[in-house]
């Protein structure tokens, strides 16, 4: 650990004591978290604990079901997300998301990337064709697709739909990147493969990603949430959650003791 | 080591004796039981099958010969007088191709609100299917009765439109329900990571939803096509029949079904005679429309 990772970076989102509903289930408990500038958070802990709530809520996935609320303050430039004015196409194009299931849209390469471009930006044909290459090479998909952009995305494998979901999502040029156990429907090459990129991602952008993984979480987080019964048991930089964790939970967890 | 060799050993004896034979007695049984009923699906099969292909075989024996270039261009004559179906034809056509113009986008609609609007209360989205099933499950004549009631009384006559109508009341059910279930065979992962990309939800629906469900619900609009032109009783009260050549939507129109209808149970051989080929032309068209949508799904599955 050198002096410079200990210099506080500001945060790019706070959750301050954030409670949330499914129904009457209080699924999580009073949490309190920051996700550091251009820092990857990692979210850890057993299945149901609450990670992939938390990050539902940040950019509000749960609104498109009644019956789920949230409580409390999550922080956003400025402004807290969970209030009543905020426009939620704009925080989702501003805080992206990837899910555990690749999911192409059922048209071409070029349009999968080109659909949520066009929702927030009017790009000619030149800067559309740019903005797509880029985003194919930054997620090392270019060489193996160039040549058909034109094709369904349906027909790539499951570890080229998911780095194209993550330049989907990345061409939109979100602050913050949400990834809901991206790795775990993919084969070894491809989760390698994936979590390089998050490295370089992370130049550019927030990143906060659930996992199961803990070897994930230990070769790609700064930072570690240790989840557990809907509460934040711990949070600490990944060097010393792994080796010198503070709760016994955490501990117990990390030990294959449960979980 | 040992325990591996025997394993392989196990693997390649004989499996005729010891644990691999099972208690004979409920063998057998299973067995037996088996066989009936195998030999009952196969019956059942061949059952089905037969009807069709006698259907098919007397449509086609009885109905080939007048498969006429006279059958196409001439409209209906007189007993005796010789004539052709074009006014049926062409009115079969206008009939069902309005109905499937006015009924599948309403049904398109209705089926994108049922799949899609969930969050609304659940009672009346509810009380919409249950309407829309009644009205797959409805006796068409009731639907024939009820154009006859609001559109035939009211303009003082029959008319191609009213058969359009009529028929498009019973394209809207089948387009209902192909829609709704093909649109939740798309995963909601798939709407949810539009709506992650922050798309509004008509653009989810329009682009995303809907476009990973072309082919079903293309297809659905085929089958309530096929079903509704081979459709007589709503277009009794409605368009009626002409005997003369009329494409108007606002006089009463021909069709196929109704021409069948009256010209079967005429006493005259050229009518029955040109009844069967009208039957066959029907069941051709029908049998057309559903390879497509086979073909379709088809290309689909690849």
């Amino acid at each position: 650990m050198t002096v410079a990772e200990k210099q506080p970076v500001p945060a790019a989102i706070s959750v301050r004591n954030l409670d949330f509903y499914y129904g009457a289930n209080h699924a999580l408990k009073n949490i309190s978290i920051d996700f550091p500038q251009g820092q990857v958070t990692g979210m850890i802990g057993p299945s149901g604990c609450g990670k992939s709530t938390l990050l539902r809520v940040l950019n509000r996935m749960y609104d498109l079901y009644p019956g789920q609320r949230a409580t409390g303050e999550v922080i956003f430039d400025g402004c807290n997300i969970l209030g009543p004015r905020v426009n939620l196409n704009v925080l989702r194009a501003r805080v992206g998301m990837v899910f555990q299931k690749p999911t192409p849209f059922p048209m071409s390469i070029y349009d999968n990337i080109a659909f949520g471009v066009r929702l927030h930006e009017r790009l000619d044909r030149a800067a559309m064709d740019a903005r797509v290459e880029d985003v194919l090479r930054r997620v090392a998909l270019w060489p193996e697709v160039r040549d058909r952009l034109r094709d369904s995305a349906s027909a790539l494998s499951g570890g080229q739909q998911q780095r194209l979901c993550i330049a989907r999502t990345i061409a939109t040029r979100p602050e913050v990147v949400l990834l809901d156990e991206p790795t775990s429907a993919l084969d070894p090459v491809s989760t390698a493969r994936i979590e390089e990129l998050l490295d370089e991602l992370k130049a550019d952008f927030t990143i906060a990603i659930v996992t199961h993984n803990l070897q994930q979480a230990a070769r790609c987080a700064d930072q570690v949430a240790f989840f557990y019964m809907g509460e934040v048991v711990e949070v600490d930089s990944a060097d010393r959650m792994f080796t010198a964790p503070r709760e016994n939970r955490t501990q117990d967890y990390i030990t294959g003791r449960f979980g | 080591m040992a325990g591996r060799d025997n394993v392989a050993q196990a693997a390649i004896a004989p499996c005729a004796s010891g644990r691999w034979q099972g208690n004979s007695l409920s063998d057998m049984r299973r067995r037996m039981v088996d066989r009936v009923a195998t030999g009952l699906c196969w019956a059942a099969t061949v059952l089905v099958l037969l009807m069709l292909f006698s259907i098919l075989f007397v449509l086609v024996r009885n109905g080939v010969g007048g498969l006429r270039w006279v059958t196409f261009v001439h409209v209906t004559l007189p007993p005796g007088q010789g004539g052709g179906l074009a006014n049926a034809i062409a009115g079969s056509l206008i009939q069902t191709g309005l109905a499937v113009l006015i009924g599948a986008p309403v049904g398109l609609l209705v089926g994108i609100y049922l799949a899609e609007f969930t969050a609304t209360d659940g009672r009346f989205i509810n009380l919409v299917r249950f309407v829309s099933d009644l009205l797959l499950s409805a006796p068409s004549i009731l639907v024939g009765l009820f154009i006859y009631m609001i559109v035939v009384v009211p303009t003082g006559h029959f008319s191609g439109m009213a058969g359009a109508l009529a028929l498009s009341m019973l394209v809207v059910p089948v387009v209902v329900r192909t829609t709704e279930d093909m649109l939740r065979l798309v995963p909601l992962s798939m709407r949810e990571a539009a709506i992650a990309l922050g798309a509004p939800r008509w653009r989810v629906i329009l682009f995303v939803c809907l476009r990973a469900a072309r082919d079903g619900v293309a297809t659905g609009i085929l089958l309530a096509l096929a079903r509704v032109s081979g459709e007589t009783a709503p277009l009794l009260f409605t368009s009626l029949g002409n005997m003369n050549w009329s494409v108007s939507p606002t006089a009463p129109m021909a069709s196929l079904p109704v021409t069948i209808y009256q010209y079967a149970g005429a006493a005259y051989e050229d009518w029955t005679a040109l009844a069967w080929t009208g039957a066959l032309l029907i069941t051709a068209g029908i049998l057309m429309i559903n390879i497509t949508v086979r073909l379709g799904l088809g290309r689909n599955r690849k």
